[in-house]
């Protein structure tokens, strides 16, 4: 315990230096930016700033990128209420009650509860994560290749099969992105692999151009197509925006209830804030002592999900940090920002580069009293944020999206490659494929082929490897639960719709 | 449940070029070398199982759409979703200044290739204005190369605008 502290204490001095602190404060801001906007994510923010890795130093860069991707939380609650367009599936439940607490004039008093339970939840769970952080480390040092390879695999089906409304489409686009990571060179044998002799693709699919082609190109061309011919409302921040001491007292029971059921999801790699953001709305709703206002404008119900997706956005960086697991598309970009270093998180990422990954622990805690600032007091200015025209606002989504792609390599292949992308993100999102499962897959499969050969070698190409390790049979096992048993259920709920 | 002819097709369009891929995969991944060392499996173990999986994934949409179509759908009805039919000419107009710059990037240059595409972009979400669209684009284009040539020594061509700009890009 004393070790921690200790370690998170060297982790503030870490993050507390000025340099640092601005690289934090760049990144919250650019963060609630991007959450306010419409149509702009984190994952596509962190990815289209990618390539600037080659010039800045690790740990600012990270507590950059980590900014981000926490500001991004924030800045979707303002959207959500005001306009009613939730920019994520993590802010639908806010949506429900936040824009009707917006229509009632009350904007004010939901964008305060939104922004102080996503302090409240944000701050507990980076807490929550200092203390589990060490002890999932302890256990992850035990892990085999094996193991590793089952844990993946684990992830791998909750993204694609569990979370999302197909199981079909959700493990299609995993396979897809399965596929573009083993474009290039096999790392192991030096063989070229769906390579077909094209230079540009011998070093790989690069995340920035997938991730930016299906988040921005997809985007801009799917908002045109469909939505661009749509007028739509933003809500007025009129009044106060002060919580009545009713405001508070029904608010806080619902954020510290949030957190715990938030950041546990976020924890386990089952990633997405959208079930833990409904089942806070449902836990609200049958707590309230005022259930008539649900669907309405009640306050718990903008402040429960609001936690809740706070709360499960930091635990998605326990895996992440330090099992090396990511369990969301930005988690994933993260993953590659680190790789980029060549840094790889994982367990032993706490002991070799212990001050850049306590850093960007302590700068989270720092970044949680930055954004609450950020989103209450200057709240007005991220409102006139949200008035940007959306045809300038693509426009620039496409500026700069472009110009991630090209600055990789100064090479108009990759803005080729962006566009044939953006295509593909189109289609997706048309059709509803979901599509962080297609950056998972590229960035998390060829960790995953590593780790199956590495346990096969150990093994001398025995592959009861993976049954006789207690952690990866188990973990293999749970998996295919989770395959089978919402299966057998549906074909059991079928037999007796027939027989009735 | 039944399916509408126009969406069925569709649907059998999207899960056959599902499973083309994943058999043209599939085909690449079955001509690579099998030998390995300590593992006993090779380069192609895993592209082979990927492969195949896609291919499966193909087949299994295929049976979907031609049983009543794909399930849990996204609705067809575009006031449904709360969207407006798909407008080929906004779709159009986006793709225009991707293609546009493009062509650009490496002759006319960064800067001027941002604002040609800016537009584009404006035009297809509704705007008819560019003239003020090219100026707002331009300056954009000019902020982003500034700061990314001159403080993050990214290279960025400067084209047509070189005179202007000086030895700034490539």
């Amino acid at each position: 315990m004393t070790e921690t502290f200790d370690a998170l204490l060297s982790g503030f001095a870490v993050a507390l230096t000025p340099i640092n602190l601005l690289w934090g404060l760049v990144g919250v801001t650019l963060g609630t930016a991007v959450g306010v906007l419409p149509g702009v994510g984190p994952a596509l923010t962190v990815a289209m700033l990618l390539p600037l890795t080659v010039k800045l130093d690790p740990t600012g860069a990270l507590i950059m990128f980590a900014g981000i991707y926490y500001g991004a939380m924030y800045g979707g609650s303002t959207t959500t209420i005001l306009l009613n367009t939730p920019g994520e599936s993590a802010s639908i439940a806010t949506a429900l009650e936040g824009n009707k607490m917006a229509k009632r004039g009350r904007a004010g008093p939901a964008l305060a509860t939104a922004a102080i339970g996503s302090f409240v939840a944000g701050s507990i769970s980076v807490v929550l994560l200092t203390l589990l952080a060490p002890i999932v480390v302890e256990l992850a040092l035990r892990f085999s290749p094996a193991d590793y390879f089952a844990l993946m695999v684990f992830a791998f089906v909750t993204v694609a099969a569990v979370l999302g409304s197909s199981t079909v489409r959700g493990l299609t686009t995993l396979f897809i992105g399965l596929l573009l990571g083993l474009v290039g060179i096999d790392e192991t044998t030096g063989q070229m692999r769906f390579a077909f002799g094209v230079p540009e693709l011998l070093d790989g699919i690069d995340v920035v151009v997938l991730a930016v082609g299906l988040f921005a190109v997809g985007e801009a061309l799917y908002g045109a197509a469909y939505q661009s011919r749509v007028k739509e409302k933003l809500e007025r921040l009129s009044g106060s925006l002060m919580m009545t001491r009713d405001d508070w007292r029904r608010s806080w029971p619902a954020w510290l209830r949030a957190t715990a059921i938030g950041f546990p999801f976020g924890t386990i790699p089952a990633g997405g804030a959208e079930i833990p953001t409904f089942l806070s709305y449902a836990v609200e709703k049958k707590f309230s002592k005022h259930p008539e206002e649900f669907g309405h404008g009640a306050i718990e119900g903008v402040a429960g999900p609001e936690a809740a997706n706070n709360a499960s956005s930091t635990g998605v960086l326990v895996p992440l940090l330090t099992l090396g697991i990511p369990t969301s598309a930005t988690a994933a970009i993260l993953l590659a920002a680190f790789q980029n270093y060549g840094i790889q998180p994982g367990p032993l990422l706490f002991q070799t580069q212990a001050s850049l990954v306590w850093g960007l622990i302590a700068s989270l805690y720092i970044g949680n009293v930055l954004l609450l600032i950020l989103n209450l007091p200057l709240i007005g200015l991220w409102v006139k944020v949200l008035a940007i025209p959306k045809p300038w606002l693509y426009g620039g989504i496409l500026i700069f999206a472009t110009l991630g792609a090209y600055s990789l390599h100064q090479s108009v292949v990759d803005l080729v490659t962006l566009y044939v992308f953006g295509l593909l993100g189109f289609a997706m999102r048309r059709w509803g494929f979901p599509v962080a499962p297609a950056v998972i897959g590229l960035i998390l499969g060829p960790l995953a082929e590593t780790q199956f050969r590495r346990a096969l070698s150990i093994s001398q190409g025995d592959p009861s490897v993976f049954f006789t390790h207690p952690i990866s049979a188990s973990l293999l096992v749970l998996t295919a639960g989770l395959i089978v048993v919402p299966w057998v259920i549906r074909m059991r709920r079928r037999r007796v719709a027939k027989l009735a | 449940m039944a399916p509408g002819a126009g969406r069925s097709r569709t649907e059998l369009v999207l899960s056959g070029g599902v499973l083309a891929l994943g058999g043209f995969a599939l085909v690449t991944a079955l001509r690579l070398p099998s030998a390995g060392g300590y593992s006993g499996i090779g380069p192609n173990a895993i592209p082979i199982a990927v492969a195949g999986g896609l291919t499966a994934l193909g087949v299994w949409l295929l049976v979907e759409a031609m049983t009543g179509g794909w399930r849990v759908r996204v609705s067809d009805d575009a006031h449904e979703r709360g969207e407006h039919a798909f407008h080929a000419g906004a779709f159009a107009w986006v793709t225009a200044g991707l293609l546009a710059q493009m062509a650009l990037m490496h002759v006319a240059g960064f800067v001027l290739a941002a604002g040609v595409l800016f537009v584009c972009t404006a035009r297809g979400f509704g705007i008819v204005r560019p003239v003020r669209d090219a100026a707002i684009g331009l300056l954009l284009g000019l902020a982003v190369f500034l700061f990314f040539v001159k403080f993050l020594s990214v290279g960025l061509p400067a084209g047509w605008l070189t005179p202007v700009l000086g030895g700034a890009g490539i």
